[in-house]
């Protein structure tokens, strides 16, 4: 255990916890856009950037993202100083440039007193926000389905030369997981389109609704050994197996016992 | 045959140079990129070809060697006769029998073919003397234009290897550190971090296996040192990461290269081979227990890959994409196990520290500066080429003395030097010494070694516009602050270029440029505004003329400029009306010609055309 | 730890009280209303069964969830699904053999029975006993005879 200053109060935490745990626990809101559990911090949106110190460093500050820096015996930490807060701002002025009708980021900006960017809007403006989040829990998942492609200001989540990509297996996760729900989908029946790739999704075979598709299935069963058969009914044709398994079992034991 | 001892390698070289005794004299034909552009290739076929044919004592066809980059890249192809240190330039296949007529068969210098000094017109013959040459001092292209590039044994003749003998036989690991640390050699990337305590640090670290990498990404525009050292003097880069890997305790090292210099790749692999094949590489060194496994990568064109950090993915064969160094790569680097990352020329120092000792080192450079530094000097300037001088050499001999001054002797305007995310100095530093410090302190940055000369046709707010032009391209695009606050930035300069700015927004520019630096996530962000900022620091003025009087003073943005003919200077010859694409010049023969506005689009094609100097660029 | 739920479908009325604890307990993530609680029809006349997750030893939702969403209490002994780290893939819907991994759609989350951190809401509504958490040995796991 290590203890830190976070705006004025002492605080423990484990060594080497990253800066964002530690400030999301004491109840601090810190924005991050690129910050997803389920996989590892990036450092792309740099939002979460704070301003670090040390009694030792004479006065010498930093700027350091609290998504990635590691808590650190003595650190001092200012998570709204006037500088970081206008260094959000200016983050933010940026991000309206890009994602000029995003909710998500029209909220943030708002709250930093934006209500528009200083800059030139960007040709053809759209919801990514280039986060990473879609591709690295694809990547996480085991299927690396779609990355980003190009570099710098023309960087945009595609899959392998923007055709149907192979790898994918439709679970959705990329577009659940987009925090500006840019990445489109639908289902229509049991047929789910994404990525440019259609895929069949698997029906109940007792209330025929549809579950999860195909190839998903397919890849859980074979990496994950999951039963196939687990993949027939869906959850609701589950629970009542399972209630009935339950009263079948209760009618047999109440008879053995008045027996 | 495996060298095992020092002994061996001592009798060895020996040998190799009883037989170079022997060759009374010796034809260095530069094949370095310059030179290799120009034809060289060509030269040293007719100079093969013709010995062949006539047979001379004491030279034969192994006298002619191959050697990289001879440096004085302006008057390629460029040939040394040694060892009488003669130097001809401009060498075309057709010199090629008068040299061996006169200069190898005899003793004659041709004074059509060697350095004329641009303003006595003096003929200078032997390179030592030539002003291009007498203010260098060379360490990590010592044998650059000496040996051939892609031969061991000339290496070893001139004493390659000995050092990694004397560390590995000689030197405990700790020893050699201790000797790098004292010489304070300071990473040659443009970083300047002291190669000594990054070795030690990563020693210090626990771990089964460690790293030695080569940063062989040289992507600055104009840049060619690093290219210039693995074409042309590859075992000394070999040498110096046998040492590195030695002390650090590394078994395996990689050699990233960049994507455009397949020549490198070619001679790379060559020395790794023949080094492998007489025991100087690989298993069991110098019969040692100290094994050492070269590889090489090669890049895919991204300038981000210099990047240390994304270099190491762009390795392990991920996306080279930078990540957060606040775990440094000495501890957690390629696939996470510690690792050792310098640049190519900083590996071609570490054999002469080591062979010459820290204090010899030292006693070249500056304070806390030690050593050489090469540079790629481009540009505006007469003699351009490859150099090395002393750290803490002023600007000025540099410019002036070795590159000879300022083309058609024109005023100096600016020096840009550290590559794209370096900065412009102006001409109250040019008696700055060029050293790490001293240059950042000014607002630029040493860099890899990049230095474009700019004179007084150069606007400065195109060059700020062009450079940033070149870094939203090169962004990797992971982080806002780079990938749209360098868009943002090369957007407002184009508007000023084009004279749609207004004062402010150069208030805005330096306000952006400031969360740029403070809020990228990599060196390549945090410096990114430097073209911006360097400019502006120094040429305020002009970045006000273009926003204010809609003037571009060098003559350069479009927008802002319109060509017209001085009818007292025309002569009617009608060379700009067939120069010009547009149709938009008039006139008669022997009557001054006329520019239409509407049509021109002020491609400059009539002022290269005009022999009179008659179009203005107003 | 060693507590678990006992269900004794003989004593259950049908009242649906067990549901409504639950969606109640859990309405700090939203809304009450979507309970992983069911009583179902156990398949005879006036027979119903309390049916929720069985919190199972080697679990599928675990197993399937390829982003480890989904992880064992070692306090409570449930498996806890960490909504931050979820990507609503619905692996663990679709492979849970007793259907007790859910989709809420009203606020777009799985969700599966925590057991209330250690002290489900549902066992302890339950007017007739038929639904306890409690302690239980090995041997009392098994169907009585």
């Amino acid at each position: 255990m290590v203890s830190l200053t976070i705006n004025g109060k002492v605080v423990r935490a484990e060594e080497g916890e990253y800066l964002l745990a530690v400030i999301r626990r004491m109840g601090i809101d810190v924005p991050a856009l690129c910050d997803h559990a389920a996989v590892e911090p990036y450092g792309g949106c740099r939002l979460c950037m704070v301003e670090i110190t040390k009694e030792s460093w004479d006065g010498w500050k930093n700027y350091v993202t609290a998504c990635l820096y590691p808590a650190e015996q003595d650190l001092i930490v200012n998570t709204h100083s006037e500088k970081v807060i206008e260094l959000r701002t200016s983050l933010l002025d940026l991000f309206l440039a890009r994602n000029p009708e995003t909710p998500l980021i029209q909220k943030l900006a708002a709250d930093h007193g934006l209500t528009k960017t200083s800059f030139e809007v960007v040709p053809e403006p759209n919801d990514c926000i280039l986060c990473g989040i879609c591709t690295r829990v694809c990547d996480e998942m085991g299927f690396a389905a779609i990355s980003m492609v190009n570099r710098g200001h023309g960087r945009e989540v595609a899959p392998p030369l923007n055709e149907a990509p192979p790898d994918c297996v439709g679970c959705l996760a990329c577009a659940q997981a987009c925090p500006t729900n840019y990445i489109k989908f639908e289902d229509i029946g049991t047929t789910r389109k994404i990525w440019g790739r259609e895929f069949e999704l698997l029906t109940c075979e007792k209330t025929g609704r549809p579950t999860i598709t195909r190839e998903f299935a397919a890849f859980l069963s074979k990496h994950r050994d999951i039963p196939e058969e687990y993949f027939k009914v869906n959850d609701e044709a589950h629970r009542d197996e399972l209630a009935s398994t339950m009263g079948r079992i209760t009618r047999w034991s109440v008879q053995e016992e008045t027996k | 045959m495996r060298i095992e001892s020092e002994k061996q390698l001592r009798d060895y070289r020996k040998k190799l140079a009883d037989a170079d005794k022997k060759l009374t004299k010796k034809i260095m034909v530069c094949h370095g990129p310059g030179c290799l552009a120009s034809g060289a290739e060509k030269v040293s076929e007719e100079f093969e070809k013709q010995l062949k044919r006539k047979k001379i004592t004491g030279v034969t066809v192994g006298s002619i060697k191959k050697t990289g980059c001879h440096s004085f890249c302006e008057k390629s192809p460029l040939v040394a006769i040694e060892p009488a240190q003669i130097l001809y330039t401009r060498v075309k296949v057709k010199d090629v029998a008068e040299i061996i007529e006169k200069s190898i068969k005899g003793d004659e210098i041709i004074e059509r073919l060697v350095y004329h000094d641009p303003h006595s017109n003096d003929a200078i013959p032997k390179y030592p003397d030539i002003p291009f040459y007498k203010h260098q001092t060379r360490i990590a292209l010592r044998n650059l234009g000496k040996i051939n590039a892609c031969d061991i044994d000339d290496y070893i003749r001139v004493g390659g290897y000995e050092a990694a003998a004397k560390a590995l036989l000689k030197m405990t690991p700790e020893g050699v550190i201790d000797e790098v640390t004292k010489a304070n050699l300071r990473g040659r990337g443009g970083g300047g971090f002291p190669a000594g305590r990054k070795w030690k640090s990563c020693r210090a670290v626990e771990s089964d296996v460690r790293y030695v990498v080569c940063n062989g990404d040289e992507g600055d525009p104009g840049a060619f040192m690093d290219r210039a050292i693995m074409e042309g003097d590859p075992h000394t880069v070999l040498e110096g990461m046998i040492i590195a890997a030695f002390a650090v305790g590394a078994k395996d090292g990689y050699i990233y290269v960049r994507e455009e210099y397949p020549l490198a790749v070619v001679n790379l692999q060559k020395a790794i081979e023949q080094a492998e094949a007489i025991g100087l590489l690989g298993d069991n060194i110098l019969g040692t227990d100290f094994s050492l496994h070269l590889h090489i990568n090669r890049g895919a064109g991204a300038f981000v890959c210099g990047e240390s950090s994304a270099l190491m993915l762009s390795v392990a064969g991920n996306v080279g994409e930078p990540r957060a160094k606040y775990i440094r790569s000495v501890v957690k680097g390629l696939w996470d196990k510690p690792t050792v990352l310098n640049n190519v020329e900083t590996y071609a120092n570490v054999p002469m520290i080591i062979a010459n000792g820290a204090d010899w080192f030292t006693s070249v450079g500056a304070p806390k500066n030690a050593g050489t530094k090469a540079f790629s000097l481009v540009g505006k300037v007469r003699h351009t080429g490859l150099i090395e001088v002393p750290m803490g050499t002023p600007l000025r001999t540099i410019i002036y003395d070795i590159g000879g001054g300022i083309l058609k002797d024109r005023p100096f305007k600016a020096v840009q030097t550290g590559g794209p995310s370096g900065g412009c100095l102006a001409e109250q530093h040019l008696d700055l010494s060029v050293d790490f410090d001293t240059l950042t302190k000014h607002g630029s940055m040493m860099g890899s070694g990049g230095m474009i000369v700019m004179d007084d046709r150069t606007c400065m707010v195109d060059v700020a516009k062009y450079f940033l032009s070149f870094l939203v391209s090169e962004s990797c695009g992971k982080c806002i602050p780079c990938r749209e606050g360098l868009y943002q930035l090369h957007k407002l300069a184009i508007a000023i270029s084009e004279g749609r700015a207004q004062e402010s927004d150069i208030e805005k520019m330096e306000h952006l440029s400031e969360m740029v630096v403070t809020g990228s996530l990599c060196g390549l962000g945090k410096s990114g505004p430097n073209p911006f900022l360097s400019t502006i620091a120094n040429f305020r003025d002009e970045y006000l003329t273009h926003i204010r009087d809609h003037k571009c003073s060098a003559g350069v943005c479009k927008e802002l400029i319109k060509y017209e003919i001085d009818a007292e200077k025309c002569d009617g010859c009608m060379a700009c009306i067939a120069a010009c694409a547009f149709n938009a010049i008039s006139g008669k023969k022997t009557k001054p010609h006329v520019i239409d506005q509407e049509l021109c689009t002020k491609c400059g094609a009539c002022v290269a055309a005009c022999t009179r100097e008659a179009i203005m660029v107003l | 730890m060693n507590s678990r739920f006992v269900v004794k479908p003989e004593l259950c009325i049908g009242c649906r009280t067990c549901e409504l604890a639950c969606s109640f307990a859990h309405a700090k993530n939203g809304r009450p209303g979507r309970s992983r609680i069911f009583v179902l029809g156990g398949g005879f006349k006036d027979l119903f069964v309390p049916v929720t997750c069985l919190q199972c030893e080697e679990a599928a939702c675990a197993k399937s969830c390829l982003v480890n969403a989904i992880t064992r209490n070692p306090e409570t002994g449930a498996m806890d699904l960490d909504h931050d780290k979820c990507v609503r893939c619905m692996a663990c819907i679709a492979a849970c053999p007793f259907g007790c991994s859910l989709f809420d759609e009203q606020q777009e989350l799985v969700i599966k029975c925590d057991l209330c951190g250690g002290d489900p809401a549902c066992a302890k509504f339950c007017p007739t006993k038929a639904l306890e958490y409690k302690p239980v040995t090995v041997r009392a796991l098994r169907p009585a005879i």
